[in-house]
């Protein structure tokens, strides 16, 4: 997979899509950062025209999601188009709507992995969180029609505030199920850049019991290096081509994985929503070829960030360039949380009194700052001494 | 598996593949496992159609890769075998070959 991730970078092959196709949903999770009114979503034969380009630019790993996908009359349609262009599918689901009929259809169709949402074993905490009275048993009552079907599933769970003492709750879920799953910790603005679901996002000092939990050490597949994270903790909407293949680059976004709106719009990532283009006024290679917000972000260099280049507890920083746009402004600087989080695990690894590079640059400022002040106050004071009439 | 030159074959439907380059990457959506093929091996891949015998496959082989026919033939069917081995292609007239 490495080389294959090295050869689609070096040649910007649009190896994985994420493609939603709706906003809307029929949960209303507290966290999340979709708008979900329908503002004009594609037509089915704009979906279907949509994944004949995509498999003419070489995308191969194409994960449908929404909203909730199922909302979508067409989904069958959709389905078997990329399975006639031999995709490779993966759904993003909560599983409300998934009866055993739609399961073998799925697996009928080639879907090889379904992402589920779960967000705590605990009936009561899940369906605070979805705002859907019953939405837990409804979700986990689909999990076996996909499992029977050989589709492969995976529990997503995103943690908050409203749901941080149960992540273990979903572990035990998933381990009984016999499914993978992943906690994410990453709680992000909404996609028009407004801080609402920031309030449910759990502060770093407080994710500290999940940073330091064993049972997510030593865990399937193993962390290549013993400083590394635990792996079961990663991100619920990455493009699942994490490798060492991107070398200085901060990750796959706009070199070999891209995603579409439900609206055609084309970012680098769902994290990074600068627009590149619109699939309904532009054919796709000529946006993931031509766009200059894509040209912009294939620039950025990990060693070359202003700021963070030079940390010393780079390492342990999960910087995202989208993040750092929606949340500090700058697609290449520092944000707080990225910078609160480096320093809790580089803590926890050992490091004595870590302190991020911006983290020390803004105090540095601070000083000058307040050393400033005194001395203009001192000139004030000798002015006012100077021009003290006795 | 012995794969005789008149066997017809044909891609496995279930399989998710892509050619990038002059090479193809496969996917078996049963085990999750990624299988990749070289320019000749791609080339092969192209051509499975449900119609083409093994014979056909390593004629078209020999006619754009400079190879004599009996070393084409001899790749292709250890081509053949090796897909088959791993279920990406399977016998388009549901015979063993």
């Amino acid at each position: 997979m490495d080389r294959l991730i090295a050869r689609t970078v070096r040649q910007n092959v649009p190896l994985s899509v994420h493609f939603d196709l709706t906003y809307r949903c029929n949960e209303r999770c507290v966290h999340c950062y979709l708008d979900h009114e329908d503002h004009g979503e594609l037509l089915t034969s704009e979906c279907l025209e949509i994944l004949e380009q995509l498999a003419s630019s070489g995308a191969l790993f194409l994960t449908l999601s929404g909203g909730e996908i199922f909302l979508r009359k067409d989904l069958e349609e959709i389905l078997a188009c990329a399975r006639r262009l031999h995709f490779d599918v993966s759904l993003k689901t909560n599983a409300l709507l998934l009866t055993h009929a739609r399961a073998e259809k799925l697996a009928r169709l080639g879907v090889r992995r379904v992402q589920v949402s779960v967000y705590s074993s605990d009936p009561a905490v899940h369906d605070a969180v979805t705002k859907v009275p019953g939405s837990l048993a409804r979700t986990l009552a689909a999990i076996p029609f996909l499992l029977e079907q050989g589709i492969n599933v995976k529990l997503a769970c995103p943690l908050m505030k409203e749901n941080l003492l149960a992540y273990r709750g979903v572990m035990a879920l998933a381990e009984g199920l016999g499914v993978a799953y992943v906690l994410d910790m990453t709680i992000t603005p909404m996609m028009d850049g407004s801080q609402g679901p920031i309030l449910h996002r759990v502060g770093a000092e407080a994710l500290l019991p999940v940073l330091q939990d064993a049972a997510l050490q030593g865990c399937h597949p193993p962390a290549k290096k013993e400083e590394d994270l635990p792996a079961l903790l990663g991100s619920a909407t990455s493009s699942g081509m994490e490798s060492d293949a991107y070398d200085d680059l901060p990750c796959s976004a706009g070199h070999n994985s891209c995603y579409i709106s439900p609206y055609g719009d084309v970012y680098a990532c769902v994290q990074l929503p600068i627009p590149a283009g619109n699939l309904r006024r532009r054919r796709f290679d000529e946006i993931w070829r031509g766009s200059s917000a894509l040209k912009q972000v294939r620039a950025m260099r990990e060693s070359e960030l202003p700021v963070c280049s030079r940390c010393d507890i780079r390492k342990y920083c999960e910087r995202c360039p989208g993040l750092a746009w929606m949340e500090g402004g700058d697609l290449l600087g520092a944000y707080e949380r990225a910078c609160e989080l480096a320093e809790q695990k580089a803590r926890l690894a050992g490091v004595a009194r870590p302190q991020s590079a911006w983290h020390a640059q803004c105090a540095a400022n601070e000083t000058k700052n307040s050393s400033a002040k005194g001395r203009v106050y001192d000139s004030m004071e000798m002015t006012n001494e100077g021009t003290r009439h006795d | 598996m012995n794969s005789a030159p008149n066997g017809v074959w044909q891609k496995n439907p279930a399989l998710a593949w892509r050619e990038i380059d002059d090479e193809t990457i496969i996917i078996s959506p049963t085990e999750s496992v990624m299988h990749e093929l070289n320019d000749t091996g791609s080339f092969v891949w192209k051509k499975i159609d449900g119609r083409r015998t093994a014979a056909d496959l390593a004629a078209l082989l020999a006619e754009n890769y400079e190879v004599t026919r009996e070393v084409a033939l001899a790749d292709t069917t250890a081509l053949l075998a090796e897909l088959a081995s791993r279920k990406l292609v399977v016998a388009a007239d549901g015979e063993a070959h």
